[in-house]
């Protein structure tokens, strides 16, 4: 079980009265209670520790200490909309993720290997093999972690926009903060990175951040926000600012990869009917079952079937428990005994 | 001497009262407010454990007797509306946070809460308004937040 940690704060707090609603909605739909935190060193976009994912009789939902109004209000509203699906994916015992086995590790070690050893053959300024190794397994992790978050993301936000009008600018907010958060992830690694994930992992957060404009095009922050870091985006819609952004980051010249990604999440995702007036569990269900095919798509575009499994969340848990063994195991395959010493000289 | 000393104890209690051992800081604003009961920071600082434990009544007199002694402390009126809502008062916790917000035009606790009763009345449009300044300050503080985490 995940503990909270003692120095959190747990109390009544104030809600505004859709999120206080839609909070009372879930807890009965779901037949379960909801917890809210405040931390002071939460993740900017709030963490859901739930039951359907973790040994645990309770949900909580943690946010940062400095979110006292809306900015709570909006990752409530989403981290309910989020425990909606998993909720109803258990109820039909269906609710998987994507994890990794010992044989799924080695394929894709090995994969990313064969495609660092293309880039490093052109390259002038070679990466250290030990830095090479260490690499390997981090980006695995890393497109693990990002494909099961990533079209979550997209349908808890698209859910929010249309059943919670009265947030939507605190909501454009945050999907600007967190759409510049994704975008400055790996910039710091690009050199070590193989080109082809390098672009792909941008292609991903591209295309949510293009569906989401999409999908949220009607509002501008301005001008009820007055905020001077706010003010180069006066005007602009969602689409432009977003775009705006992109145009000026390195990876925007391979942006093909990401128009492929937007239309693989838009097929679905746009065939949603958002506005269900009172939605019912099968309806989460749905839309868990729409985040699949979502999953499985942007995968299966990836090449990287064999790299991942679907399994309950607890095989995940297990596997992130073994990942040393797993990574282990597969560097000793990629690269035979020659990497007992490697292993042993980098202190894992 | 003895303001000094229910000073001390006052900051002792809010130690505690920041790692959420409401318990012990209560102990130490009591002790504070019997060695000077007209301190209105001390009956601030006792209002706001009694928030944080449910006691919203006992909530409300603290930040009543801060007012009567002072009428322009932000803080308490920004508190008492606090208190006010979850007492389902909406109409006089609307009163008080306007009455905080023009004290302190910065308190983004006093905005929101604002707006949340504003909302529970069904005065929509004035809702947003208040929403839309609480938004504001609640991004200038999160952006600021953000730039000390960088800095660390």
């Amino acid at each position: 079980m995940r503990q909270v940690p003692e120095t959190s704060m747990k109390t009544e707090m104030p809600l505004s009265k859709p999120i206080r609603r839609f909070l009372t909605q879930t807890e009965e739909l779901l037949d379960t209670e909801i917890s809210l935190l405040r931390q002071p060193e939460a993740e900017p976009g709030g963490t859901l520790v739930d039951k359907y994912t973790y040994d645990m009789d309770t949900n909580v939902i943690i946010f940062p200490a400095q979110y006292v109004g809306l900015l709570k209000d909006f990752i409530i509203a989403k981290h309910c909309t989020n425990l909606l699906i998993k909720g109803a994916a258990t109820e039909k015992r269906d609710y998987k993720i994507v994890s990794y086995t010992e044989d799924s590790v080695y394929s894709g070690l090995r994969q990313i290997y064969i495609d660092a050893l293309k880039d490093e053959a052109k390259k002038e300024k070679k990466l250290p093999v030990q830095k090479l190794i260490q690499m390997l397994f981090i980006l695995f992790s890393q497109f693990n972690d990002d494909i099961n978050e990533l079209p979550w993301n997209a349908i808890m936000n698209a859910s929010v926009y249309h059943r919670m009008p009265k947030i939507r600018k605190t909501q454009l907010y945050h999907i600007m903060k967190e759409s510049k958060n994704d975008m400055d992830e790996m910039i710091e690694h690009e050199s070590i990175i193989p080109r082809r994930y390098f672009v792909l992992d941008k292609a991903m957060f591209y295309a949510r951040d293009m569906f989401l404009a999409k999908t949220l095009p009607a509002d501008e922050l301005m001008p009820v926000l007055n905020i001077p870091q706010m003010k180069k985006f006066n005007h602009l819609e969602v689409k432009e600012m977003l775009t705006t952004r992109w145009t000026h980051t390195a990876w925007y010249q391979s942006k093909v990869f990401g128009d492929n990604m937007l239309a693989i999440i838009d097929k679905p995702l746009g065939q949603v009917n958002w506005k269900v007036d009172e939605p019912t569990l099968d309806y989460y269900y749905d839309l868990y079952k729409v985040g699949v095919l979502v999953t499985d798509n942007l995968v299966s575009y990836m090449t990287m079937r064999d790299w991942y499994v679907w399994e309950p969340p607890r095989h995940l848990l297990a596997a992130h428990e073994k990942k040393e063994e797993y990574e282990k195991n597969a560097l000793k395959k990629i690269f035979g005994d020659l990497i007992t010493d490697t292993w042993e000289d980098s202190g894992s | 001497m003895a303001l000094k000393e229910a000073i001390e104890l006052l900051k002792k209690g809010h130690a505690y009262a920041k790692r959420t051992k409401y318990k012990e800081a209560l102990g130490y604003y009591n002790r504070a407010l019997s060695l000077d009961p007209r301190c209105a920071e001390g009956l601030f600082l006792r209002a706001s454990i009694y928030i944080d434990t449910g006691k919203y009544k006992e909530a409300l007199e603290d930040c009543d007797k801060a007012l009567a002694l002072n009428q322009n402390y932000s803080d308490a009126w920004s508190k008492k509306a606090l208190a006010l809502y979850h007492l389902e008062r909406y109409d006089d916790a609307i009163v008080a946070s306007t009455r905080a917000a023009s004290l302190n035009g910065n308190d983004v606790n006093a905005w929101y809460i604002k707006g949340v009763c504003l909302d529970e009345v069904g005065r929509s449009d004035e809702a947003q308004e208040a929403y839309g300044r609480s938004l504001e300050l609640e991004i200038i503080l999160d952006i600021q937040a953000e730039s000390k985490k960088v800095r660390k």
